[in-house]
């Protein structure tokens, strides 16, 4: 870990992060948007999903999928240049790694639904009640990226793990 | 006023004990992405996305949305009172505050909006009037300028 964190030290990017007063606050903003955008999307999906919200025809919750990806890919960019503008800060932070375990989590859990339960959902009752199984994959969503919030914003004042 | 409130207990308890002010931090990250997330989506859908999320389930997600505003209220005016007399002379805070205000109008017109048409609107029977549409557009500028400025705090 020590040689990767004095390779990103010594790259251009590294340097490029750091030459801008600004570039930092923006990134961060953009790192806010996408979480807002990540997790409003989710809220909805995994609430149908957890049997809530039967107003929705549990099909149509796909159509929010975009913006929880979207979300994500602009909080996966913005997070990794914070990461390459102070790896040795990050690396070392309990929790930036809790963090990081937990976004793993969510996505596993992610996957594992759109294999194992999303080629189903054609067969679930529209308006109605779900599978046990779908209502765990939701809620554990629905905390692991509660807690990714959580974590993120103690990442300044939480000590190394 | 807000020497007094900055010298309160609570005020003190903020800033000074080891968890208080990153916990409430915490807490404001989490209400932020409840009230911004919920309203960006129903914002979105009456600008045409999202086709098929119903109009009258967003009533229902209106009241999560409250409880995330009352969440960042309640921690916000904590955090506040640890620093009352750099926040309120503060550009991007005051920015902040104005933001949110003109957001939580909008949020209340756009409601009074759902309560009366959110079923013809979910049958096609209705069409969104225009004035809508750009309340939606205020909407999420309120909300996306409320999280920049809200950021910029800790940098001006």
């Amino acid at each position: 870990m020590d040689a990767l964190v004095q390779t990103i030290e010594g790259s251009a990017i590294n340097s490029w992060i750091l030459s801008s007063y600004w570039l930092w606050p923006v990134l961060e903003i953009i790192h806010f948007i996408g979480l807002s955008l990540l997790l409003g999307a989710m809220l909805i999906v995994d609430l149908r999903l957890a049997g809530y919200l039967r107003q929705i025809d549990i099909m149509a919750t796909h159509r929010l999928l975009p913006w929880a990806t979207f979300g994500f890919l602009l909080n996966l960019v913005t997070g990794t240049l914070f990461f390459l503008g102070d790896p040795a800060r990050y690396s070392i932070n309990i929790g930036f790694q809790l963090k990081m375990i937990l976004v793993l989590i969510a996505g596993l859990n992610a996957l594992w639904f759109i294999w194992k339960l999303n080629p189903h959902i054609g067969s679930w009752d529209a308006h109605g009640d779900t599978p046990a199984a779908a209502k765990v994959v939701a809620i554990l969503s629905l905390v692991a990226w509660l807690g990714v919030l959580l974590l993120g914003r103690l990442i300044p004042y939480v000590g190394t793990g | 006023m807000f020497e007094a409130l900055e010298n309160s207990t609570a005020a003190i308890w903020v800033g000074e004990s080891l968890w208080g002010y990153p916990l409430l931090l915490g807490l404001h990250v989490v209400g932020l992405a409840i009230v911004a997330g919920i309203f960006l989506m129903l914002n979105l859908r009456i600008l045409g996305f999202n086709k098929g999320v119903s109009y009258e389930s967003f009533l229902s997600l209106f009241r999560l949305a409250w409880v995330g505003l009352a969440i960042n209220a309640i921690s916000g005016t904590a955090l506040f009172s640890s620093q009352a007399t750099t926040f309120i002379s503060s550009t991007p805070f005051l920015l902040k505050i104005g933001l949110i205000t003109v957001g939580v109008i909008c949020a209340v017109l756009i409601r009074r909006q759902l309560r009366s048409s959110a079923a013809s609107w979910d049958a096609s029977a209705g069409a969104i009037s225009g004035s809508t549409r750009l309340l939606a557009i205020l909407s999420i500028l309120c909300w996306i300028g409320a999280i920049g400025a809200g950021r910029l705090i800790a940098y001006l």
